[in-house]
């Protein structure tokens, strides 16, 4: 269709108009991601680099701690995000709850540790569980524990610590997604269940699951990006340890480049498989979420 | 825009220009970036202290961060290529001074020709050398000693005298010893950090790189022997109490909460500033048993000053360095007294604070003792790939702790360290 000059002055200005922010977004994010793809190829010592093909490919095929930091990263994603994402639906399915007196203080309690500083409330944790921290000190007072709990240095414990602190720090984020959503479920679905007789569990099953697919699907999608690029926590309570059973890939890459002798080019390859499992991890939550024709 | 108005915009802009290069070049305003302002920053800030009494307009600035927060800092700047906000003066540990000579040629400014390297101790010399040039202006030593709660252990039963030239079989004895006795551990120790490991190591000569600087751990029977060592103590779950980072380490002996650090002469500072005296002593370290040339002598860490090739002031600092640090003997008096920081200038080791009883260690001859264990410190080459072996052996810590095979935890630190020291 020949396009009239009126459209093509349109065409024009629009880009004209665009033009700015795309400049700004080639040379700040297009250019540094076609960079440390080019990075992710090299080798070398600090600011000695070198192309070297895939090796940086095959040392991550060789690499003890990349495999621990993919499995911690992983298991923090698999254990974390479910519990958080079922906490934070039935705290905003009662906090939704019309009988509920006070529901605006729950529901300020329940979203305030969101707007805390990652750094602030990650030194707090570490303090609580510390040696001789407010936990231990409440094990041993309750007769739970004799000595109280080592948390920072068993493995085990130390990954509970951090999955209590980003669960502590993110539900009332997701909830704040559920309650919104909530509002815009018909209220005569609920009354049109309520007269059929159909009990509560089955209309939080049947009718607010279903109705929330979308906003659960995003907040999953959302939380287990969060989850892979985790860094502050861990960096801040155990520093990755003990025994690097904490370590996340964030702080694996943080540690290549800033904490041991820099390998650039090797930090930039461990990025590239956060990229490629956050395109994995979406792409088969939009495949599990998808409609069924 | 009249020819004017942009002559005058010009001038201003000129003026401007020079107003701040006059304030940025004003004489000696020094940046230094180190850790620990109680004994680093307390030297540091001495010696400016020295230099300014003939330099009126000298005028130093010392920022406190910690040791991992410094080099961070650094190695983040010096690998962005921008030079606005480095330092002038940074302290590096002498564990990093070769990774980052060797990463970063041409950060650090070599001082080969500023004063006489002869003067000071050889190894520290050795450690900043790369290729014909030195670039660090050598600080403390990390001679280490056994710093103990005299009024614990003589309540245990145990006098100076049981301490000295043990193994350290008879160290985890005596603390098992001490624990039933007195309720408290001899030690806190923070699995995550393996320091104490590393002076168990360095006692022996070895390291983890042969003289190639190859790894050198499955197979290194002194590193085998120190490690078996290690465990012991790991396992004597009763004889330490488990700690998580720096600050909860020193509260647990400055607390009162065990009886003993075992590390280097510079938390000297540290053990004065709990104001216990007369209640410390000094001890030689034990010895790793059935290695031949394994000694009661360590070292930790211990590190030095560079001048960064960026700073607007070289030749102040230069003549700062060589004023106070490269010749003033009662400068290092005083440190040693203040801050328990044994210099490496060779002539300070003369003076008279080092022939002196420390009231605070109940009149024991403290300086002496380090001096003398200083000489007996096995030397050994640290390599560039100290932290990144240190963080390998810190990954099987807990699983020795919970009895894991020795031969298998060595072949798994070699493994990691491998892939580390690429």
């Amino acid at each position: 269709m020949a396009q009239t000059r009126l459209g093509r002055n349109e065409n024009i200005s629009g880009w004209a108009f665009i033009a700015p922010a795309m400049v700004l977004l080639g040379i700040f994010m297009i250019w540094p991601i076609l960079w440390s793809l080019w990075m992710s190829f090299q080798t070398g010592r600090g600011m000695n680099m070198s192309f070297g093909g895939l090796s940086n490919i095959i040392r991550l095929t060789e690499d003890p701690i990349f495999v621990k930091a993919l499995g911690n990263t992983l298991t923090f994603l698999a254990i974390q995000v479910p519990i958080m994402i079922m906490m934070a639906l039935i705290f905003a399915v009662m906090l939704n709850s019309p009988r509920l007196r006070f529901r605006g203080l729950f529901r300020t309690a329940i979203f305030l540790p969101a707007v805390t500083s990652l750094v602030a409330y990650s030194i707090l944790f570490k303090s609580l569980f510390s040696t001789d921290g407010f936990v231990n000190a409440s094990l041993i007072a309750l007769g739970l524990s004799e000595r109280g709990v080592n948390w920072m240095g068993d493995p085990f414990y130390a990954k509970i610590v951090i999955i209590t602190a980003i669960t502590w720090r993110w539900t009332g984020y997701n909830m704040i997604f559920y309650l919104a959503a909530l509002q815009n479920i018909d209220k005569s679905i609920y009354e049109a269940a309520r007269i059929d007789g159909i009990p509560a569990h089955a209309q939080f099953f049947k009718i607010t699951v279903p109705m929330l697919k979308p906003v659960i699907l995003f907040t999953t999608i959302m939380s287990t990006i969060g989850t892979l690029q985790l860094f502050d926590e861990v960096q801040n309570i155990t520093l990755g340890g003990p025994a690097n059973a904490t370590l996340t890939l964030s702080q694996y890459i943080y540690n290549l480049t800033f904490r041991f002798m820099p390998s650039f080019g090797y930090a930039a390859t461990v990025s590239y498989v956060i990229v490629v499992l956050v395109a994995i991890l979406s792409f088969v939550q939009f495949y599990v979420a998808r409609d069924r024709k | 825009m009249t020819n004017t108005a942009l002559l005058k915009r010009a001038t201003t802009l000129g003026l401007g220009a020079s107003l701040l290069a006059m304030t940025s070049a004003f004489a000696g305003d020094l940046n230094v970036w180190a850790w620990d302002p109680n004994f680093n920053g307390a030297a540091m800030n001495k010696a400016a202290e020295i230099y300014k009494a003939d330099h009126p307009e000298f005028n130093l600035t010392f920022n406190a961060f910690s040791r991992e927060e410094v080099e961070q800092k650094l190695q983040t700047q010096l690998a962005s290529g921008t030079i606005d906000g480095l330092p002038d003066i940074v302290l590096i540990e002498d564990y990093s001074a070769q990774k980052f000579l060797l990463s970063f040629p041409g950060a650090f400014e070599p001082l080969t020709n500023a004063f006489d390297y002869t003067q000071f101790a050889d190894y520290k010399v050795a450690l900043a050398t790369v290729g014909s040039e030195t670039y660090s202006v050598p600080f403390d030593s990390g001679v280490t000693g056994w710093f103990y709660r005299s009024d614990i252990l003589g309540e245990a039963g145990y006098s100076a005298a049981d301490l000295e030239n043990i193994t350290w079989d008879r160290f985890i004895e005596i603390a098992k010893d001490v624990a039933a006795k007195t309720g408290k551990p001899m030690l806190s120790l923070d699995i995550n950090d393996p320091g104490m490991f590393v002076i168990l190591l360095q006692s022996t000569g070895h390291w983890f790189f042969d003289e190639n600087g190859e790894l050198d751990i499955v197979g290194n029977e002194a590193f085998k022997a120190a490690l078996a060592d290690y465990t012991e103590i790991l396992q004597a779950k009763e004889i330490y109490k488990p700690v998580s980072g720096w600050a909860e380490y020193t509260g647990a002996f400055t607390g009162g909460d065990v009886a003993a650090a075992l590390t280097g002469v510079w938390i000297t500072g540290t053990i004065k500033a709990a104001d216990m005296p007369g209640q410390w002593a000094v001890a030689p370290i034990p010895r790793v048993d059935g290695v031949e040339g394994a000694t009661n002598a360590s070292n930790l860490g211990g590190s030095s000053w560079y001048l960064l090739t960026s700073s607007q002031n070289k030749d102040e600092a230069k003549a700062f360095f060589n004023d106070v640090w490269a010749s003033n003997i009662d400068f290092y008096q005083d440190i040693l007294v203040g801050q328990g920081a044994v210099g490496s200038l060779l002539a300070s080791r003369e003076g008279a604070a080092y022939q002196s009883n420390d009231d605070y260690f109940g009149g024991q001859a403290v300086w002496q003792d380090f001096s003398n264990w200083l000489g007996q410190i096995p030397g050994v080459d640290y390599g560039i790939f100290t932290y990144e072996v240190r963080s390998a052996i810190a990954t099987q810590l807990p699983a020795l702790a919970d009895g894991a095979d020795l031969d298998e935890a060595i072949e798994k630190i070699e493994a990691e360290a491998r892939v580390l020291t690429q």
